[in-house]
This record gives C-alpha cells, sequence and structure tokens, in this order.
C-alpha cells in the first residue's frame, strides 16, 4: 500500500494536523441551529430538491427565427425583434402552492443555450449529440425515474435525455433542433466573429497559449458577457411598464432625426429608444401569458384554496403587465420578473439583486402600517423568493459553468450599509432578509453584508445565528473600504460620497457601482439604491500565478504540456529579486494581451449583442438615450483584472526565497528537478484526490527528494503573521493593483484589481504540476484571494488576520478570506459573540472581506463517501454557498482539507 | 415522432424537469414518459398544427409554413406551440 503524504510526514515527526486552536470532538457534529420555512414552502422546495437543470430550444428557436427574418435592419433594432418574439413566445407554467410565480423558462430550473452567443461547443459536439439522441429512443418509462448522480446536475445521458456540456439535461427531441440552432450562427456568433477579429492583435498566440495551457481561465465575451453587477429595478417600479413605455415613445419622438451636438451618435438614440420600446412590448406579452395560465388554471382548480391563489395571481400579474406595484406583494414579484427577464436577455452570471431590503421598504413600511400584511406573510414571501432565485440556471459551457462557477449564479442580496444620508441602513425588511435565510436555507440568494460601525448589534448578533446554521452567509464585507474604492475608481465619473454609499456586491463579492433615486408610494418620497454600472468580472480573467511562476522557472515553457507560452527571457537568476522581476515582466505580458483580446470580443458582443432590457434598467440610459454599446451607464470602469492562485504562488516565491536564496539549501536546478517529479509522488489524476494530505508516494519513488519536500513544506508559509511570506504578498498587491491600471477597457477606462478564485483553484491546481511550496501536481491551490493554504495557518485565526491586512486592501475590488470553524468552536451566545468580535477585530485592521463555513470536517467525508444521505447539505465555496453534491470532487477535497478551526 | 399521447402532451401537465411534472389536477408528480389518462387535455404543439410539416426520413425535424422566411423556417414536432398565433389545431 502506498504511503499517503500524511503519514510520511507523521514518521517524520511533521505531522500535518488540520486542525488548529484545539481538537474537534470524535463524534460528528451537526450545526447549533436549524430552522424551517413554511409548510408551503417546504412542499416547493422539495420539488426543488429532486429536479433536474432542464434546457430546451424554445427562446432561441425564436429569438433565431425572428433574428433571421431582419438582415437589413439596424443592429439594435434587430436584436430587440428577435428578443420580443422570444419573450412573447416563452410557454408559461406555474406550479401548485407558488406565491411568487415565473421561470427562465419551461421547467423548474430551465435555461437554455443561446447560440448567438457561442455556438462552436454544440459544432464540435454535433455527432456525438446527434448519435446520441438518436440512441435515446428506445429507453423504458422506468429509465425516465434515474436522475443524473450531483444533485441536479444532469452528468450522464440516461433514458429520453441527453446531458449537455456536463450539467444540463435535453430531450432527445429538441437535440436534433438545437443542432440547426447552431449551424445558423456559425460565423455569426460573437464566438465566432471575435475570435475572426482577436487574431488581428499582434502577438495572438500567446494568448492562445495561455488559454490552451490554462494559465488564464476563460474568455468572457462570449460566454458571460454581463453579470457580476447590480441590477436596477427602480424604473419598473416607478413608472410600471406602460409608463415606460409612453416614456420611451415621448423620447423618440423628442430625439427622431436630432444630433443635439453629438454628431456621431446622437442620432442613434431613436433606435435605441425603438429597441426598448420592443423590449418592453416582449416583456409585457410574457407577463400576459403567464397571466392568462393563471387564469386557465383557476378556470380548472377544483381546490377552493388554490383557485383564489391562482386568481390572485391572475390578478396581480394583469396589473404589473402595465402598471407599477401597490403594494408589497406586487412588488417582489416584479423585482423577480424582471430579474428573471434580464438574465433570460443574455448568459449572464452574478446579476444580483443588490439592496432589496432599501428597495422593497417603502411597500414593506406602508402595509405593515396599514395591515394589508403581516411579517409572517412577509417571512413566508421571502421564503418563496430565496426559492425562485435558487432555481435560476445558467446555460454556458462545461468550462465555466463547472470548472468556475460549480453551477452557481451568484445572485447575491447585500444587506446592511449606510442610507443616501450616512445613517445605517439595517432596517426591519433587513431583519427579515436574514431571518428568511436561516428559514428557507437555499444557496441564493446569498446574503452579503455591508459591515458598518454604525450598524446595531442586534442585527449584527443575527447575522452570527445565521452563520451558525452552516449556510455560509452573510460574508461580511468592509463598507468604508468599498467607498474609498469606488470613490477612487468611479470618482472620475461623477460619484459622490453620497453616491458611493448606495453600492453594492454584485457577483458574489464583486464591489459594484450604484445610484439612488427617488420612489414614490402614495404620496411618500424613499430614495432607493440599485445598480448604475456596467458589468465587472470583465476583462482579464483568472491569470494563474502560480502558472506564470512555473513559465518563469522555465524560461516560458509549460512543464505539463511542452509548449512554449511565453517568449524565452533566457535569464539566470543570481537573486530572488531578479526572479521576482521576471515574474512581474510575464505578469504584464499576460494581462496586456488578454486585455486586448478580450476588448475585441466585448467590442462584438456590444455590436451585435447588447443589452437593451438590462441597459434600460440602468441609469441614465432611458434619460439619455444611449445604450450600454454607448456608454448610456452611468459608470463605465467596471473591467478588472482577475487573479488566481494568490497564496499559492506567494508560498511558493516564499520557499524560493528562502531555501534557494537566503539559505542557500538548494540551488533552484535542483529545486526544479524534483518540482518537476513531483517531489517522488504519484499524479493527483492517478490518486482520485485533489487534496494535499491524501497523496500518495509512488511506489518505486526514489524518495531523493523527501527531505527537500520536507524542507519546501516547512518553509515560511503566509497565515502565521510571519513577516518572511506575509511581506511577498505585500510587494505582489502594491505591484498588481496599481499595475492594472495600465491597461484600458474598451471602454476608455483603466482596469482595476479583482481577488476572488470562484472555483478556479481546483480547475487550475488540477493543470498545474508541483510548486515550490511543497503542494504536490494537480491538487488544487489555496481557495480565495486571502486563506492560507489548507494546514498551514498554525499559529490561530488572529495570526491568519494579521497577514490578511498586511496590504491596504481599498486598493482591489476585493479580496477574499474564508474561514472553516467547527460548530462546537462557537456555540451559545458566548460563541456569537466571540465571532463577532473575531469580524470586527478583521475590519477594523482593514479588511475587506471574510466568511464562514462552520461545519465538521468529518460530516464533508462522510457527504462525500454518501451523497444520496446529503442532497440539502450546504457549504461555502468561495463567495457564494452550493450544495454538496453539485460541487466537482477538486474543490470538495479543497473544502475537506482547509483548516478547522476548534476554537477562535 | 411520437406515435402514443403521454403526459408530456397534455395541457394539465406541469413540466417540473425534463423527466417528470406535475399533474395540476391530481397534484402528483408523473413521469413525462407515461402514459395519458382519461382527464387528457391536448397540449398545443407543432406536431398538432396545420402549419407543420414533416421533413420525410429525418427525425424529430420539419418546417413551419406559417413562417414568413424563404425557404420556410424550421419547426420540430415537440415544440410547444400555447404561445404561437399562428396555431391551428389538427
Amino acid at each position: 500500500m502506498p504511503k499517503k503524504l500524511k503519514e510520511v510526514l507523521v514518521e517524520a515527526g511533521i505531522p500535518m494536523d488540520f486542525e488548529s486552536g484545539g481538537h474537534s470532538p470524535a463524534q460528528m457534529t451537526d450545526r447549533e441551529i436549524n430552522r424551517e420555512p413554511h409548510a408551503r414552502v417546504k412542499k416547493l422546495k422539495d420539488i426543488f430538491m429532486q429536479t433536474l437543470s432542464s434546457a430546451n430550444n424554445e427562446f432561441p428557436y425564436w429569438y433565431t427565427r425572428e433574428y433571421a427574418l431582419h438582415d437589413t435592419e439596424i443592429p439594435v433594432v434587430r436584436r430587440a425583434m428577435a428578443l420580443k418574439a422570444a419573450f412573447s413566445h416563452l410557454t408559461p407554467v406555474i406550479y401548485p402552492g407558488e406565491l411568487l410565480v415565473m421561470h427562465k423558462a419551461p421547467f423548474f430550473r430551465g435555461s437554455f443555450p443561446m447560440p448567438w452567443l457561442s455556438e462552436g461547443y454544440y459544432m464540435a459536439k454535433e455527432d456525438e449529440l446527434y448519435q446520441d439522441a438518436l440512441k435515446r429512443g428506445s429507453a423504458s418509462a422506468d429509465e425516465h425515474s434515474k436522475f443524473g448522480s450531483g444533485g441536479g446536475n444532469v452528468t450522464k445521458s440516461f433514458g429520453k435525455v441527453v446531458s449537455i456540456a456536463g450539467k444540463f439535461g435535453m430531450r432527445q427531441e429538441e437535440v436534433p433542433g438545437l443542432l440547426k440552432l447552431a449551424k445558423a450562427w456559425v460565423g455569426k456568433s460573437v464566438d465566432d466573429l471575435g475570435h475572426k477579429y482577436e487574431q488581428m492583435v499582434p502577438d495572438y498566440e500567446i494568448k492562445e497559449a495561455l488559454m490552451r495551457n490554462i494559465v488564464c481561465m476563460f474568455d468572457s465575451g462570449y460566454t458571460l458577457p454581463q453579470g457580476r453587477e447590480v441590477i436596477n429595478y427602480y424604473y419598473p417600479l416607478e413608472y410600471g411598464i406602460d409608463g415606460l413605455l409612453e416614456i420611451a415613445r415621448e423620447m423618440k419622438d423628442k430625439v427622431a432625426g436630432r444630433a443635439d451636438g453629438d454628431g456621431l451618435k446622437g442620432t442613434n438614440r431613436l433606435f435605441n429608444y425603438e429597441a426598448v420600446i420592443l423590449m418592453l412590448e416582449g416583456l409585457k406579452a410574457w407577463i400576459s401569458n403567464y397571466a392568462k395560465e393563471a387564469r386557465r388554471l383557476e378556470a380548472i382548480e377544483k381546490d377552493a384554496v388554490q383557485k383564489r391563489e391562482y386568481a390572485q395571481i391572475a390578478e396581480r400579474l394583469e396589473w404589473l403587465s402595465a402598471n407599477k406595484p401597490r403594494d408589497f406583494r406586487d412588488a417582489i414579484q416584479m423585482i423577480l420578473t424582471i430579474h428573471l427577464g434580464v438574465v433570460n436577455e443574455d448568459a449572464i452570471s452574478g446579476m444580483s439583486p443588490g439592496r432589496i431590503g432599501q428597495v422593497l421598504y417603502p411597500y414593506f413600511e406602508q402595509d405593515i402600517a396599514s395591515g394589508r400584511i403581516s411579517e409572517d406573510e412577509v417571512m413566508e414571501l421571502l421564503e418563496c423568493y430565496r426559492l425562485s432565485i435558487s432555481s435560476i440556471d445558467c446555460f454556458a459551457s462545461a468550462g465555466v459553468v463547472g470548472g468556475v462557477l460549480s453551477g452557481n449564479t451568484f445572485n447575491t442580496v447585500s444587506i446592511g450599509g449606510l442610507t443616501k444620508d450616512g445613517k445605517s441602513a439595517a432596517n426591519r425588511l433587513e431583519y427579515l432578509l436574514l431571518e428568511s435565510g436561516m428559514t428557507n436555507q437555499m444557496p441564493q440568494p446569498t446574503l452579503a453584508l455591508l459591515y458598518d460601525e454604525k450598524l446595531p448589534e442586534d442585527f449584527l448578533l443575527l447575522a452570527m445565528e445565521c452563520i451558525k446554521t452552516g449556510v455560509g452567509y452573510p460574508a461580511f464585507m468592509n463598507n468604508q473600504n468599498a467607498l474609498t474604492f469606488m470613490m477612487n475608481q468611479y470618482g472620475p465619473e461623477g460619484m459622490t460620497p453620497e453616491e458611493a454609499r448606495a453600492w453594492a456586491i454584485g457577483g458574489c463579492l464583486e464591489s459594484s457601482a450604484c445610484a439612488w433615486k427617488p420612489l414614490h408610494l402614495n404620496g411618500k418620497e424613499y430614495f432607493i439604491p440599485g445598480g448604475a454600472g456596467q458589468p465587472t468580472s470583465v476583462g482579464v480573467h483568472f491569470l494563474s500565478m502560480p502558472k506564470i511562476l512555473e513559465h518563469v522557472l522555465w524560461n516560458g515553457v509549460d512543464q505539463r504540456t511542452g509548449e512554449q507560452v511565453f517568449p524565452a527571457h533566457d535569464r539566470t537568476f543570481t537573486t530572488f529579486d531578479e526572479l521576482w522581476d521576471q515574474f512581474k515582466k510575464y505578469w504584464q505580458k499576460a494581462v496586456d494581451i488578454l486585455a486586448l483580446t478580450n476588448n475585441v470580443q466585448h467590442d462584438i458582443w456590444r455590436k451585435n449583442n447588447m443589452a437593451v432590457l438590462n441597459s434600460m434598467l440602468k441609469p441614465d440610459c432611458l434619460d439619455r438615450g444611449h445604450l450600454i454599446d454607448e456608454l448610456g451607464y452611468r459608470y463605465n470602469a467596471t473591467f478588472n483584472v482577475e487573479s488566481a492562485g494568490t497564496i499559492t504562488a506567494v508560498n511558493s516565491l516564499a520557499a524560493i526565497k528562502k531555501l534557494v536564496f537566503v539559505d542557500k539549501a538548494v540551488s533552484l536546478e535542483d529545486l526544479k528537478k524534483a518540482i518537476k517529479d513531483n517531489f517522488g509522488f504519484k499524479t493527483a489524476k492517478e490518486v482520485n484526490s485533489f487534496s494535499l494530505s491524501d497523496q500518495e508516494k509512488r511506489e518505486d519513488g526514489p524518495g531523493m527528494w523527501d527531505k527537500l519536500h520536507f524542507m519546501c513544506l516547512q518553509a515560511p508559509k503566509y497565515g502565521n503573521d510571519d513577516n518572511f511570506a506575509d511581506e511577498i504578498l505585500l510587494d505582489w498587491e502594491n505591484f498588481f493593483c496599481p499595475d492594472c491600471r495600465n491597461y484600458e477597457s474598451l471602454y476608455g477606462h483603466p482596469m482595476y484589481a479583482c481577488q476572488i478564485s470562484v472555483s478556479t483553484h481546483g480547475a487550475m491546481g488540477s493543470a498545474t504540476i508541483a510548486t515550490p511550496d511543497g503542494r504536490l501536481a494537480g491538487t488544487t491551490f489555496a481557495d480565495a484571494s486571502l486563506s492560507a493554504f489548507p494546514g498551514t495557518d498554525r499559529n490561530g485565526v488572529y495570526a491568519l488576520l494579521n497577514s490578511a491586512a498586511i496590504w491596504d486592501h481599498t486598493m482591489s475590488q476585493n479580496s477574499q478570506l474564508n474561514v472553516k470553524i467547527h460548530p462546537s468552536a462557537i456555540q451559545g451566545a458566548s460563541g456569537s459573540r466571540k465571532l463577532l468580535d473575531l469580524i470586527q477585530a478583521y475590519m477594523r485592521k482593514g479588511g475587506f472581506h471574510i466568511q464562514f463555513n462552520v461545519v465538521d470536517t468529518k460530516v464533508l467525508k462522510d457527504a462525500q463517501a454518501n451523497p444520496q444521505n446529503y442532497r440539502d447539505l450546504m457549504v461555502r465555496v468561495a463567495g457564494f454557498t452550493q450544495y454538496w453534491v453539485e460541487i466537482g470532487k477538486p474543490v470538495q477535497d479543497e473544502l475537506i482539507a482547509r483548516t478547522e478551526y476548534e476554537g477562535i | 415522432m411520437t406515435t402514443k399521447l403521454n403526459h408530456r402532451d397534455c395541457a394539465n401537465f406541469a413540466p417540473v424537469d425534463v423527466t417528470k411534472g406535475i399533474c395540476h389536477l391530481t397534484k402528483d408528480i408523473v413521469l413525462a414518459d407515461t402514459e395519458q389518462c382519461a382527464d387528457f387535455a391536448r397540449l398545443p404543439k407543432c406536431l398538432n398544427c396545420k402549419e407543420f410539416a414533416c421533413t420525410p426520413g429525418v427525425s424529430h425535424m420539419g418546417q413551419c409554413n406559417a413562417s414568413a422566411h424563404e425557404p420556410k423556417f424550421f419547426a420540430y414536432p415537440e415544440m410547444a406551440a400555447v404561445t404561437c398565433d399562428r396555431y391551428a389545431a389538427l
């Protein structure tokens, strides 16, 4: 039996102890707080738990059919015509017991492909999909009850269901249609056109090499061109759909044929307003179709209560198809409808609802005061809302949905923060949002608490209770940090300190620019926040720092593929500073080429596939007559550069500096040989575990690297309040954050740093050989941007916080720190207090973000071995919470391996 | 092409996913491909539309004669036509 790394280390007297601050109880420990939703919601949730992610062609069929008819139209009008046709033809499906209705597509977790963004995957798989669809014909009815493994994921084809991208199920009868639709977009999609033109960027071959060798994780222009932003519900709430139609028609009359001083795009406003009108007509038809379906169901329903509810749903939708909301029930249905409309308009992850506790408060306040609704009824609606948002799937490629998103779509709700005039924004509805996050524990919407010293203590302690349920939310974000970042990034576009306070989290933890707008309800004015900025996490996506270090060490050659990725530097490193200098040069080369090629892709997107609905919602498109493609948004400096594998790279650089250049214990060449030989271990793929502790020695291994491997593992590590490693992080941040400003987005603004990992630490780690910190080939990187590598933070959680706060977090859009705590470490009221003290200490040191997995590692191990017993187990992965069974094995292994704090 | 009618062909069937749905009459979960019951109410689909024409020799493919395109735009028999204003029941 080959020895595992942890056994080898125990024998060597340096055990890898993944428990910190004590030892967990021997028996499995459940989370302290467990609560249940309302009976109606529980029933619907039970259906959700049995539901497979399902896709069909309805939306793309009608979009493509209409688009094909208008090949001489103005692009924005042509797109709006296609969108109108698609929305108008979506089949409405309402399920018994639903209070909030409407779905993306005619399934509980429905979605659909958008071949106008990218059709390459379907074309590449054409024969495979077609044959698979044909084979399905002989399946018996019994087979249909087999569900794909991995929760709602359809990982394999079965029965009459064809698995697409390892995630979505599509019925066999739909597959020939899908292929036909894909063919219609060959050479026309954003992917194809973008590829045609990005090749004209000098040094393009480097970009291709970066992608092939997984130095960079993905392009955004044709995968997820929008998202990681905050939606804005203001206009439909203030004016209603007919009111917006009236505004657009009036504006069209005002601008038709007029340049008004803008000879380049002034006259475009006519076409933009025409597109908005078409889009609104499509939205109206979609809502009306649902209203008709509710009336049909009312007519056939025998149960009196259900019949009445269908009638209420029908009446509400009939009203909302034209008018602005009258009360809380109307308003929450309206924001859900608008949200679904936007995520249907484009392939989007991270379209965050934002601060809905502020947005819905006017309706809540007046309804509660008048007795139109009780808090219990609000809670039930909020629980239903969680179910609806958790049901949103995003149809994108396997690499994006699995490798990056882990199936999540990051619809974050932000709570806390400040009001327009600088007071605590926590209101009674936000307390209920927290409560509903406990009673209906589902991945979405995840909660982001915008921490400010002005927030009330009981609100923060309620947040501790929520964290203790183990749901992974709320994450804490530093409000004051964000205000500084907002002013630095968006001040040049006119943001004021007052407006900065409207900010919220877009996506999982991308600080996003928002604005206040005056909502009027029954004669009272309220200022509500909503998104006013373009998508973020567009630009350079997930650039792997450990990979770039590998290329520095091997003269630009990737050691997994043997490909020359970067031009050879031909340098011999006699000092650490020389090596560090080369690292920065390769980094800059990669960012530069990726920024340019992504600009080209997004430029194609904005010319042919621009947002119409999302644009209309965002200030100041409707007022100015320009959509996203013409800088109609109030804030446009949103493109960024995303790093990945930060701490693995920092630890690796620390090991090289210490062992090669300070102690001179090993030559760089010998260290490289050991790394290349994976320190005498098997690969992670051979072992089928992506956790460092599970790695096995090769039975024929020479053992010659054992001592060096131990030295690498014992070299200074980030997370211990040890300046040797931490100052490398500081140097990196002081280079990286300002350097981002050297790259310009297609919208003419400087980029900035974004430091999140999502799930890339798993996928990127699996493509990376061993690293100088002792990490072995194929194992995951340290997660997030500031989490310690599992088992290496040995000086307690406060030491970790000191390490993390060594640099100025306001230079970056975000940072990310995940901490795993055993439930017994924070039990009771005193446990809650200790947890809050810990968070406040980090915020006061200047940390931007911290979040917690409150879970017993033994439970995770049991869940990995017996997934059938853990369908509803949720864990915090990165900036999002996900069902354990829907997460890929590399990230599961990494979650198990994370240091578990037994005391704080 | 489908020759027998199943739950997924019924207007009382609310599809939960690609394999199953909820019957609006019984509120039970039913499998999509199991046979219809006595309360079956036909769901409008291209298959049942006068404007639909099958493509001979090609599975799951045909054309919509109501489309304004020349040649006519494709359609496939199993697509729901609940919201199609050109749907004309056979």
